[in-house]
């Protein structure tokens, strides 16, 4: 891996995923098969084992071969991988640029693309990604080629422009770029044209794609912890406020409760998986949350 | 209407009350900057906030000032002074204290006997207690304390009065301030009363703001001190009538030692000149109940001891003189102090006195003989009986001159003038006669034929504003035989011719009486006139009268000095004797002039064109050199002066522009009314101050009570309510989310 990569791609955190993957039933079908319900069969059957036939196996899976040199029954039993084809779309906007720790909100959340880039791609899916904010600024089509993962960062890197975000041109426009279903994963804070993402979201239900939503807030952005005279000036609006904040902190954290609870409300009801990452949470330990209730989900 | 103890701390305090104001608004400027993203959250919290976070912020602004201000306020001491302040004890008191320090408070006696404590040292403790007290009471007070002499030498000098303390607050700090400035007073030499501190306290409490108000007055009360007794319930009713309590401290024992004053120390006639015997008078005074015997009188004459002598007895209340003859060598001022053994009151067992000795005196004879100078005339007589020879040196030098030579002499230099059958005054020589009479000289008119009677009723006597002491009708012959009717002449009660006085006395009887000035029939002296006989004639009529006229002494022999009118002069031994004991007794108006009292500031007059005008004075006891510039006084003279607070004697010396030194001595001693110990006593002080509430207390049982003069504090009340306020402050900040939330322990 580059050192860029490696940015993104923290060892420890794919080290404990790749042991809960173990644990789940993502493990034996692959990670990413156990994380969706695939509507797609696999079209390539590797070959596993034999083992010898008991009554109800399927005759067709006999190995009429081995029976014919030892004249004994055996089945043949195959390794089945899924064909994935995952879309990872990354919030790259102005609010995505606060920060309160070591890590932006956009770093976050291309971390988590990277991270879910490498999973797949590990598992011979195809991942592809776009960055956007009113459009799309920079994208990589979905490929399983192991070089892909160096192509989605380069995207991820892509010098952004600090504009607002526009949600409903762009995912209008990937539903109806994306050339078939698959899984769509979407990393954003939500600020601004909520309405957009949701009417974005049952666009892309409607095409049958599967869909996650990775909502990424700040530490700051979730406990509004400041103090003293402070003024606040807008990363996409043009509005400043000048106040004690705590005075304001209760009324803050009410409208923000509000706006999760709503993003959750219609997340749900466009079936999609909305998941909360903070950014003060390690990001294996978001990875983990996110993937283990994945695996909950039923087949 | 509240008042405050400190109330400057109100004024220095009220504009820290802005200090939350432009913490509020430094802090506006302080806003740190954070580029925020969920700007629509904040939007919307601000929308529904926006008034109640103002209404809050606002209240908590108003409660931070109200802090402020509480703690300022509290600093400052706040007390109610309204009625309702009136009606739970009053508010701020204030306290004047008059501490009496006239030497009488100097009395330690102790039942009949000398203790070791005087009336001042209870006096001092009496208000060092009165302080103390007053500062463990509750309630505010403020402490004045004045002494009976400074007053009265601020009036000697004409200064402002000044108390030894005005107006202190009394906290804690302060009664070791007060026990520091009481150790510093000494009781005075002085022999004021109280009424000049009391009509200072008069305006002291009149201009005070606090609700009550005491005046102590700490004092002996003496008789002495109580004489102008309608002058002091006058100002004491004044002072009482503005709502004043009066507290009256009585310090003096219980019982008297008695006191020996040294009432007199003078010189008894003669005349102070080299070599001529002077007699000093010393007068002791026995202000005790009971007589004294073999009190010792010491004399110093310059400082050198002189044999003493013992007074044999002193009655009670009487007065005992011991004279001693003094002959100086030398001329100069010379210093005679006179000591007798310590007693109750110390101040008054010694008394000093100057004596200027010149070589000889001048004396100035004006003979009003055209033809002067015969071994006949006026002068003659006159000069010879003032200064008979060497072999009777009586230290006088007669100059006989003209009557012109009085408008053109310096009869400042003169120790006695007299003028002898002038037939006429011009109006230059009688001003210059006048003056010298008003400035304590004598003079001495003889009569005879040249006397023009009309011209002297109409220049010298001016119907009484003049000169001469009676109107004169004209010369008069006696008549009848001196035998048969008695002597011509008649002794009066007068000291001059006290020498004379007694059943019969040859000399005088001797004396023959011919003719003389007759005073106008029925010429009645005014009340207040001060006219004496010395001598009067076998009809009745005055021979020789005295009149006091300005400080000077004029006396009218109404005949002839030469044994023209009468035979007094001629070979008559008493005639020499009356004439040098009128010298003595003219000229000694002239030498009492420097006798001061303590307190009285010394006064050198300097000649401006001839003396530098630094004067350095000696002050007793120990010769303390004091440095003084002189200073033009209102009256237009060249004076240096020197406060006097010690009795003794002083010295000035200063040196005159040609190089030469000055040096002039001055006796300063205490008055001696003061050492009188009687008291007023309760009865009489009753009576005097009939009308006026006062409460009366011994030393001894002095209760200060100042727990009943403490006021209502608002310090507590405004505490509490500053206690509420910060409380409720807290409250509000933090419902105004000024408090950060408490954080919850990591799980």
């Amino acid at each position: 891996m580059t050192p860029v990569s490696r940015r993104y791609l923290h060892p420890e955190a794919i080290a404990r995923i790749a042991r809960l993957e173990l644990r789940a039933r993502a493990v034996v079908e692959g990670v990413l098969a156990g994380l969706h319900k695939s509507p797609y069969k696999g079209q390539s059957v590797e070959f596993l084992q034999h083992r010898e036939y008991v009554r109800g196996d399927d005759l067709r899976r006999v190995d009429w071969k081995v029976w014919g040199r030892q004249d004994r029954l055996y089945v043949k039993e195959f390794e089945e991988e899924t064909n994935l084809r995952l879309a990872l779309l990354v919030d790259g906007s102005a609010s995505m640029d606060y920060r309160s720790g070591p890590l932006s909100k956009y770093d976050c959340a291309a971390t988590l693309a990277a991270s879910l880039a490498w999973l797949a791609l590990s598992h011979g899916d195809a991942a592809g990604c776009a960055v956007f904010d009113d459009r799309v600024r920079a994208s990589v089509p979905a490929r399983t080629k192991r070089s892909q993962l160096t192509n989605v960062v380069e995207v991820l890197e892509t010098p952004r422009g600090g504009r607002g975000t526009a949600f409903l041109p762009v995912l209008k426009s990937l539903a109806e770029t994306l050339p078939r279903r698959g899984l769509v994963v979407i990393v954003s804070d939500l600020l601004g044209d909520r309405d957009g993402v949701f009417q974005g979201l049952q666009m892309l239900r409607k095409r049958g794609h599967d869909l996650v939503l990775l909502h990424v807030m700040d530490e700051d952005e979730l406990e509004f912890p400041f103090d003293g005279p402070t003024r606040f000036e807008g990363l996409e609006v043009p509005e400043q406020i000048a106040c004690n904040p705590r005075a304001l902190r209760a009324g803050y954290l009410a409208a923000l409760e509000a706006f999760l609870a709503d993003a959750r409300r219609r997340a749900a009801a466009a079936r999609c998986d909305y998941s909360l990452v903070r950014t003060g949470e390690p990001l294996d330990a978001a990875l983990v949350k996110f993937l283990s209730r994945r695996a909950r989900m039923p087949l | 209407m509240p008042t405050f103890d400190f109330p400057s701390l109100v004024w220095w305090g009220l504009p820290l009350v802005a200090a939350p104001v432009i913490i509020h608004l430094i802090n506006l400027l302080r806003h740190k900057q954070v580029r925020w993203a969920a700007m629509e959250f904040l939007l919307a919290s601000q929308r529904k906030y926006r008034t109640r976070v103002l209404l809050k912020q606002i209240l908590l602004l108003c409660l931070r000032v109200a802090a402020v201000l509480g703690v300022v306020l509290a600093l400052a001491q706040p007390r109610w002074q309204h009625a309702l302040g009136q009606l739970l004890g009053a508010g701020r008191t204030s306290h004047v204290v008059i501490l009496d320090d006239s030497y009488s408070m100097g009395d330690m006696s102790a039942g009949d006997r000398v203790g070791e404590t005087s009336a001042f040292d209870r006096g001092r403790l009496v208000v060092e207690r009165i302080g103390g007290e007053l500062a463990t009471a509750s309630g505010g007070h403020d402490f004045t304390l004045g002494r009976v002499s400074s007053f009265a030498r601020a009036a000697d000098e004409g200064s402002p009065p000044r108390f030894d303390l005005d107006r202190d607050a009394v906290a804690p700090a302060f009664v070791q301030r007060l026990r520091d400035e009481l150790a510093r007073m000494p009781c005075s030499q002085s022999d004021a009363d109280p009424r000049g501190a009391l009509a200072a306290a008069l305006e002291a409490l009149g201009s005070g703001a606090a609700a009550a108000k005491v005046l102590w007055l700490v004092s002996d009360f003496r008789a002495k001190d109580w004489q102008a007794a309608d002058e002091m319930a006058d100002v004491l009713r004044r002072i009482t009538a503005g709502g004043v309590e009066l507290r009256l401290v009585d310090c003096a024992a219980e019982g008297t030692a008695g006191n020996l004053t040294i009432e007199r120390l003078e010189v008894a006639g003669g005349v102070p000149a080299t070599g001529v015997v002077l007699p000093i008078d010393v007068a002791v005074r026995n202000d005790s109940a009971r007589p004294v015997s073999g009190v010792a009188v010491e004399l110093r004459e310059d400082g050198a001891e002189r044999p003493g002598a013992r007074i044999d007895a002193i009655p009670a209340g009487g007065v005992a003189v011991q004279r001693f003859d003094v002959r100086f060598p030398t001329s100069g001022s010379h210093v005679i102090e006179a000591r007798i053994a310590a007693d109750a009151v110390p101040a008054d067992n010694l008394r000093s006195a100057v004596v200027d000795v010149a070589d000889r005196i001048d004396v100035l004879v004006i003979d009003g003989d055209p033809q002067g100078g015969s071994r006949t005339g006026d002068a003659f007589y006159l000069a010879t009986a003032l200064a008979p020879g060497a072999g009777a040196p009586t230290g006088l030098r007669p100059r006989v001159e003209p009557p012109r030579a009085l408008a053109t002499l310096d009869l400042a230099a003169f120790d006695c003038i007299w003028l002898l059958d002038v037939p006429q005054f011009d109006p230059p020589e009688v001003a210059a006669l006048e003056a010298y009479a008003k400035g304590g000289g004598g003079v001495v008119f003889f009569g005879g034929p040249r006397t023009r009677v009309d011209v002297l009723n109409r220049t010298l006597h001016r119907a009484g504003a003049g000169l001469y002491p009676v109107p004169l009708a004209g010369p008069v012959d006696l008549g009848g035989v001196a035998t048969a009717d008695g002597p011509d002449v008649r002794v009066e009660d007068h000291p001059v011719v006290a020498v004379l006085s007694g059943q019969r006395n040859p000399l005088l009887d001797a004396v023959r009486v011919e003719r003389y000035l007759a005073v106008e029939r029925g010429y009645e002296p005014p009340s207040g006139d001060g006219l004496r006989r010395l001598l009067s004639l076998r009809n009745g009529v005055p021979f020789v009268v005295e009149r006091p006229f300005g400080a000077g002494l004029v006396v009218a022999v109404l005949s002839t000095a030469a044994p023209v009118w009468n035979n007094w002069a001629r070979g008559n031994p008493s005639w020499v004797v009356v004439m040098l004991e009128l010298e003595s007794h003219l000229a000694a108006a002239r030498r009492r002039a420097g006798a001061l009292e303590v307190g009285v500031p010394l006064e050198v007059v300097l000649e401006s064109g001839s003396d530098a005008h630094d004067v350095d004075f000696l002050v007793p006891p120990v010769g303390t050199l004091v440095h003084q510039t002189a200073a033009v006084g209102a009256d237009g003279r060249l004076t240096a002066r020197l406060p006097t607070a010690t009795a003794g004697a002083y010295a000035a010396r200063w040196k005159r522009l040609d190089g030469t030194e000055r040096e002039r001595a001055f006796a300063v001693n205490v008055g001696v009314d003061e050492g009188r110990l009687e008291r007023i006593g309760r009865d009489r002080l009753d009576r005097t101050l009939a009308g006026i509430p006062f409460r009366y207390d011994t030393a001894a049982a002095l209760d200060p009570g100042s727990g009943t003069l403490a006021g209502v504090s608002l310090l507590h009340p405004l505490l509490y309510a500053l206690l509420a306020i910060l409380v409720i402050e807290q409250i509000v900040a933090y419902a105004a989310s000024y408090h950060l939330p408490a954080r919850r322990p990591a799980a």
